[in-house]
Formats: structure tokens, C-alpha cells, sequence
């Protein structure tokens, strides 16, 4: 009974600090560009406005489209609650998110949630993949003990992450340019809050994948634990400050050397490097 | 050349008159059957598309409507114009288009605005008057127009170029997008992502530009000319003042055409930044469009400092300019541009020495010569193609100052891109030039007398060629105002640009051309 209301006590405190990592994440980007930018709480206040608003729904839409946002709140937060867990499991819950997310995408009939879904599953095909062999470097790696494994696993993981966050140079959240977007293009049709379940889902799923980083190079202690989650948003947003997005076709080219990094951190855990 | 002689004898073309009143422009009128191979003939001579081709209804004062094509020689500055006067009731003329591709556009415009038909013309849609608001049967730049009652919807629909086949799918974008950028449709026909077909359609800015400069006086206009293009406020009222002066053979003082100079070049400036800040942006690379956005506002107040306005509006008047540049200002410019020159030198690392950056950029949206020339692409886009064209090649007093226009052969975004730097550069060293000579004197003659004549005002803004075909009338007020932003030949060239290009490079692509929606809508 305890350890359950332990798990409970974390998850909500996972969804509570989830909107908080973007914020970060924007406001170091936003100081790193030389600007003021909006407050690191202006996720919560974006979500706060859009559960007040009105909702509407294509008129051909299907229930697909209305479930979706739970489904993938649902996989978000499962994500975090296994996160301890068996990890394996977590990317298919996660696919299963995806999946409803892209057939929600396709199901309002729009040009661009077509074009969204599309490219979202064309990068994950090659996303998953190297998640998987990244997650099993990771079992193969534990313990506090620094080595070459920690690192390969850890780069492969950071590149996951990109893709898996649809940041730059995989995907870039703050685009307007409707052509281009990725995560964007499938959220275009939503709004109040669908969209806000929807954007709160994805910050769930970002903290998930950042903890899971932090978890693989720093033991589970609030302070460095801490630290070291802020390093990694810091570094995230540098990379994403610092970089162009990439061509769409070579974002396999990317992932791909994710994989490969992963299969180098197996080899070397294997080893004992 | 003499164009009478080299008519006659090469191509058996005797034009009924020609008039040269102008220095720098001959109208050749011709007989109906002489006219496309006149036009053709010019086409050839001048090696020009055609820079700009209008109707003017003069049903009035000699029953007839007369069209006036135009070319632009450019190894002798010279604007030559094949006229042709048809009956009014007629309402049709031999469809040039069918011969010379970049007669297309203007005649679709002068079908839509006159309700002349070009005979043979392979595409009669409308551009501006858009079918589904505008009825048939009203003509806005006749003389004795009555705008149609307000009725909602008229049923009719645009008639998209449809492209069929297996996996072929349509992506309709705009006219509201998800930026707050000008509205423009764009009509993509792609296979997965890769584009087959991209047709643009414009026109939602159309606010009849022509039409309200009819029966205006000339410092009536020079206010509206300045909102045609809002970020080329400049070179239209510039453009706009040179065609009134030609008007009324006034000289401009020698400091006057410094000032001005130096205010395009700021024009020219400021827009290249916000480009090279665009593009960077459009591929994500936040960076440095933020380096670029401080930039921009850095020549914007600088234009504020020496014009009170930062879009330099007000600056122009008919025969000269109203504010002056002193010694102090010309010193405080020089120094700011020093530091511009230093900081797009920083800027010019960041973007070459970003991989990822470069791989966007470098050959996405190829716009090869021969494509370019053969749809008349001018100005800036065209000199990233190979084309040589500059309309400050040779005047005064880009000439002092040993002015070269700047041309790249590859055509693609990061031509485009380069040719932005480079001419950012060079107007830093023109601007230079041009501070340095200027003397004490006049800042403005004045209009004297009443002329009912007309004549072409050209001016190369930063995204090329603007040009504004003034006619008064004995009032002293415009009977026929014909305005071409470069815009207008170039949009056609971004739609060859992205073919086989993929859908998310389009925004770059778009970006690198730049171009304008008002200027095009007008």
C-alpha cells in the first residue's frame, strides 16, 4: 500500500514539474538569442487558458479523433509510472500513443494532419529502433560507475531524445511555418482541451526521457539528480539555439548514428570498457 | 541603334510613328499586323522580357484603346515600347503571350482590369478580381467604370491546374497561414513529399492601386505610392518622382540624387538583413536570425535618425528630397555602418561555419539561367541565376562610385543568400561613396509650367526593378498610373524554383525570394 502511494505521490509530481522543463528549456533559449522571452511558468498559463476554452471538433471527424487525447495522456503517464520499471515496455506504450495520435491526425481530414502523420512515422521508424538498443545499453549499464558505455549510451540517448521531443534538429517547436512542421502539423485541428491534454502529454513525455538520460549517468539522489536534470535542459537548449533544422530526408542519417552509438555502448558494456 | 533603320531593314517593320521625345524612350507605334512581330523583333534586339505591358483607355479623346509593351535594352539604358492603338469596340488585341512567356501575367491583367481580350491567349484567368467575389462584366481601369453592386458569392471557381496520376495528392496552403505573413495561396501538387506542381495564387491584397491614383494630383500620389510596397517605400516613391520629373524635364540637384541614393541603399539594406535573417530562421537556425533582427533595427533607426522614419516615407518630393543630411549625420552614418560591416562579417561566420545550416541552403531551389530568363526574372533573383541586369548599371551616381552589379551563376537559396551579403556590403561602400561626395547646394528644384505628357520612372529597389508609367492629363492630375514591382515577373519564378523540391523546403525556398504581396496585388 505504501510503495503505491509512493508511485502515486512521484506521478503527480511528474505531471505537476512536466510543464516546467519547457519552460526552462525556452527561457534559456530565449536569454542564449539575447531576449527577455515569456516566464519559465508560461507553459502552465498557456495550459491553464486552453482547459477554459471552447472545444471544436471537425465536422468529420470520428471518435478516433475525440479519444486520442486521452490515449496519449494515458501512454505519457504510464511512460513515467514504469519508468522504474520494465523499459522495454515503455516504447510500445509510447507507439501506441503515436499510432492513435497519427490516425487522429488523418481522421480530421485536413492536408497538413496528413502530412504531420506521415513524417511522424517516418522518423519513428527509424526513432524506435534505436530507442530500443539504446534502452537495452542502458540496462546493460547500471550503477554509478563512470565508463565508455555510460557515454556512448548516453549520446545515442540525448539524440533519441531530440527526435522523441520533436526538437531541433529533428522537429521545431516553434515554427509558424505550417509546411514544415512535424508534431505541429498532427496538433493543428485541436484545440481547448484536447489541445491542452495533448501539449501537457508531450510535456510528460519529454520530462520521461530526460529522467531516463539523467538515470543513466547520475545516481537517483535529489541533488546531483537535480543538477544534473538542469544540465541537461541547458544543453538542449544550446544544441537547439545552435543548430538549423535538418533537411527531413536526413534525419534518418541522424537517428541512424544514434543507433550506432548504442550498438557501440552495448559491445563496450559487453566487454566491460 | 537606331530602331527605325534596324526595323526596317532586318525585319520589314515600318512603324506608323515614332516618338522620341524622351532621352531614354522611344515609342514605336505599329500597325496591327506589325505588332507581335515588332514585339517579338524587340524581344530579340533588347534581349528583355517583357519589362511591362498595359492598356490605356482613351475611348474618349480618339475612340480607342491603345497598349503599350515594354522592353529594356540594357547596354544603351534605353526603354522602347511597341504601341498599337485598336478601336474600342474591338476589344481585342493579338495575344503576345503565345510567342513571349512573360507577356503572360500582364496580359491575364489587362483582360481582368480593361476587359480587352488577348486573342489566342493560352490562360485568361483572372489574377486580382478573384471569380468567387467579383462578377463578370466589370471592368475597374475603364474610364467609365460603376463598381458592381455588393452581392456575396457569384458561384464561379478558379480553375486550378490539376495534376493526376497514382500517389499524386493536392496540398491547398493559405491564403490565412500560421505566421502573420502576406496572404497567398499556394496550390501544391506533390507525390509524397516531393513537389510536381506548385501553383501560386494571389491577389487577396488587391486594393485597386491604379484605379485610386486616377484623377490624383502628383503629391496626392506620392503618398499612395509609398503604401504600394510598404518595405520598398522607397524606391516607389522614388520610382514615382522620377517618371513626374522626366515629366517636366526638371534636373534634379547633384545632392539631391546623392541623398536619394544613399536612401535606397539604406532601403536595399535593411531588407537584405531581414532576409538573410529570414532564411536563417526559416530552417530553424535561431541564432542567427536574432543576430540578424538586431541588425535590421539598427539600420531601421538609423533610417529614423537621418529621415525621421524608419521606413523612409516622406523623404521624396517631385524634383529633389526634403530632408538633408548634414556633415554630422553623414559622419554618424559612416560610423554606424562601419560597425554594420563589422557585425555582418560575424554574421557571414556563423552562417558559413554552421554544417547544418549550409546543407539547407546550398542547391535547395535551383532557378537555372535559361528558366529564369525565358519567364523574365529580374533583379535580385535573376542575378542569382546568371542574369546580368541592374538598373543602377551606368546612372548616376552608381557610376561615379565605380558600381558593379553583383551576379551568381547556381541560382540556388545560397545564391540568393550570397547576393544579399554581397550587395550589403557594397552599399556599405556606396553609401560611403556617396556621403563623401556630397557638395552644399539645392536640395529640391521646382515644377514649373503645366505638361500633359507621360513618361517611365525606373528604380532598381532591393528586389529589383520598380516601375511606375506616369501620364497627366491638361488638369495636372494622373489620368494613367501603370506601377510593376519586380514581384509581379518574379513570383513565377518561385514556383519553377520548387519543383522536385520537398514540401517542408518550401518555406525557404520562399524565403530566398522574398517577394511581395501588395507589390503584386497592387
Amino acid at each position: 500500500m505504501m510503495v503505491i502511494t509512493n508511485q502515486i505521490l512521484w506521478l503527480a509530481l511528474a505531471i505537476i514539474l512536466a510543464p516546467l522543463a519547457s519552460g526552462l528549456i525556452t527561457k534559456v533559449k530565449n536569454n542564449l538569442r539575447l531576449r527577455q522571452g515569456q516566464g519559465i511558468l508560461q507553459p502552465y498559463r498557456n495550459l491553464w487558458k486552453l482547459f477554459g476554452k471552447e472545444e471544436i471538433v471537425p465536422a468529420n471527424a470520428s471518435w478516433i479523433f475525440r479519444v486520442t487525447p486521452f490515449v496519449v495522456f494515458a501512454t505519457s503517464v504510464a511512460a513515467v509510472f514504469f519508468l522504474s520499471g520494465d523499459l522495454l515496455a515503455i516504447i510500445f506504450i509510447l507507439a501506441l500513443g503515436r499510432f492513435f495520435l497519427a490516425l487522429a491526425a488523418l481522421d480530421a481530414g485536413s492536408a497538413f494532419g496528413g502530412m504531420g502523420s506521415s513524417r511522424e512515422m517516418f522518423i519513428s521508424s527509424f526513432a524506435e529502433p534505436a530507442a530500443c538498443l539504446v534502452i537495452f545499453a542502458v540496462y546493460l549499464t547500471p550503477g554509478a560507475t563512470w565508463s565508455l558505455a555510460h557515454l556512448l549510451a548516453g549520446l545515442a540517448l540525448l539524440i533519441v531524445i531530440l527526435a522523441e521531443t520533436s526538437r531541433l534538429p529533428v522537429d521545431n517547436q516553434e515554427t509558424h511555418l505550417e509546411l514544415t512542421m512535424v508534431h505541429e502539423a498532427m496538433l493543428l485541428d485541436y484545440s481547448g482541451p484536447a489541445l491542452a491534454l495533448l501539449e501537457l502529454s508531450a510535456q510528460i513525455k519529454q520530462l520521461f526521457w530526460l529522467c531516463l538520460l539523467v538515470g543513466t549517468i547520475c545516481p537517483p539522489v535529489l541533488l546531483p539528480y537535480g543538477f544534473c536534470l538542469l544540465g541537461l535542459i541547458i544543453v538542449i537548449a544550446f544544441i537547439e539555439v545552435g543548430i538549423a533544422k535538418y533537411r527531413l530526408f536526413k534525419v534518418p542519417d541522424l537517428l541512424v548514428f544514434s543507433v550506432i552509438l548504442a550498438l557501440l555502448a552495448i559491445v563496450s558494456a559487453l566487454l566491460g570498457v | 541603334m537606331n530602331i527605325r533603320e534596324e526595323f526596317k531593314n532586318k525585319y520589314q517593320i515600318e512603324p506608323i510613328t515614332v516618338n522620341t521625345r524622351l532621352e531614354d524612350e522611344s515609342y514605336l507605334t505599329v500597325k496591327h499586323e506589325d505588332f507581335i512581330p515588332a514585339c517579338l523583333a524587340l524581344h530579340k534586339l533588347c534581349h528583355s522580357p517583357v519589362m511591362m505591358m498595359f492598356a490605356e483607355d482613351k475611348r474618349k479623346t480618339r475612340s480607342c484603346y491603345r497598349l503599350n509593351t515594354a522592353f529594356y535594352a540594357a547596354n544603351t539604358q534605353h526603354w522602347y515600347y511597341i504601341c498599337l492603338d485598336f478601336p474600342g469596340a474591338d476589344q481585342e488585341f493579338p495575344s503576345v503571350a503565345k510567342e513571349i512567356y512573360s507577356a503572360t501575367l500582364f496580359e491575364r491583367e489587362i483582360w481582368e482590369m480593361f476587359g480587352i481580350r488577348p486573342e489566342g491567349s493560352p490562360d485568361l484567368r483572372r489574377l486580382r478580381l478573384h471569380e468567387e467575389v467579383w462578377p463578370e462584366g466589370y471592368f475597374p481601369l475603364r474610364k467609365d467604370f460603376t463598381p458592381p453592386p455588393a452581392t456575396g458569392r457569384t458561384g464561379q471557381e478558379y480553375n486550378f491546374i490539376k495534376g493526376e496520376g497514382e500517389g499524386l495528392f493536392e496540398v491547398p496552403v493559405g491564403p490565412v497561414h500560421a505566421g502573420i505573413i502576406g496572404p497567398g495561396h499556394f496550390h501544391f501538387t506533390a507525390a509524397g513529399e516531393p513537389i510536381i506542381n506548385l501553383e501560386l495564387r494571389l491577389g487577396f491584397t488587391h486594393r485597386g492601386v491604379e484605379k485610386l491614383m486616377e484623377g490624383k494630383t502628383l503629391t496626392e500620389a506620392l503618398k499612395l505610392c509609398e503604401c504600394v510596397s510598404g518595405d520598398a517605400a522607397f524606391a516607389h516613391s522614388l520610382a514615382c518622382c522620377s517618371a513626374a520629373e522626366k515629366i517636366f524635364d526638371l534636373t534634379v540637384p547633384a545632392r539631391a540624387k546623392l541623398i536619394r541614393a544613399i536612401c535606397l541603399e539604406l532601403e536595399r539594406m535593411y531588407n537584405h538583413i531581414n532576409d538573410i535573417g529570414g532564411i536563417a530562421l526559416d530552417v530553424g537556425f535561431s541564432f542567427a536570425s536574432s543576430f540578424a533582427s538586431v541588425m535590421k533595427e539598427t539600420i531601421l533607426q538609423l533610417n529614423d535618425s537621418i529621415s525621421g522614419n524608419r521606413y523612409l516615407k516622406g523623404v521624396n518630393v517631385i524634383g529633389g528630397v526634403t530632408k538633408d543630411i548634414n556633415e554630422r549625420s553623414a559622419a554618424g552614418l559612416i560610423g554606424k555602418l562601419k560597425t554594420l560591416n563589422t557585425d555582418l562579417k560575424g554574421l557571414e561566420e556563423i552562417l558559413f561555419s554552421s554544417a547544418s545550416f549550409m546543407d539547407r541552403v546550398d542547391s535547395t531551389g535551383i532557378l537555372r539561367q535559361k528558366t529564369a530568363e525565358d519567364i523574365g526574372i529580374i533583379g535580385l533573383a535573376g542575378r542569382a541565376s546568371g542574369l546580368t541586369l541592374d538598373l543602377r548599371t551606368n546612372t548616376e551616381p552608381y557610376r561615379l562610385a565605380g558600381f558593379k552589379p553583383i551576379v551568381l551563376g547556381t541560382g540556388d537559396a545560397l545564391a540568393r543568400l550570397k547576393i544579399r551579403l554581397l550587395e550589403f556590403k557594397q552599399s556599405v561602400q556606396l553609401i560611403n561613396s556617396f556621403a563623401g561626395q556630397l557638395a552644399s547646394g539645392a536640395l529640391a528644384s521646382i515644377p514649373a509650367g503645366i505638361k500633359e505628357d507621360f513618361a517611365l520612372g525606373a528604380v532598381e529597389g532591393w528586389r529589383g526593378p520598380v516601375l511606375y508609367w506616369l501620364k497627366l492629363d491638361s488638369n495636372q492630375k494622373i489620368e494613367r498610373c501603370k506601377i510593376t514591382d519586380p514581384s509581379f515577373h518574379n513570383w513565377e519564378g518561385l514556383s519553377y524554383a520548387v519543383q522536385g523540391e520537398i514540401i517542408p523546403d518550401f518555406p525557404l525556398c520562399n524565403k530566398s525570394f522574398d517577394l511581395s504581396y501588395s507589390g503584386n496585388d497592387l
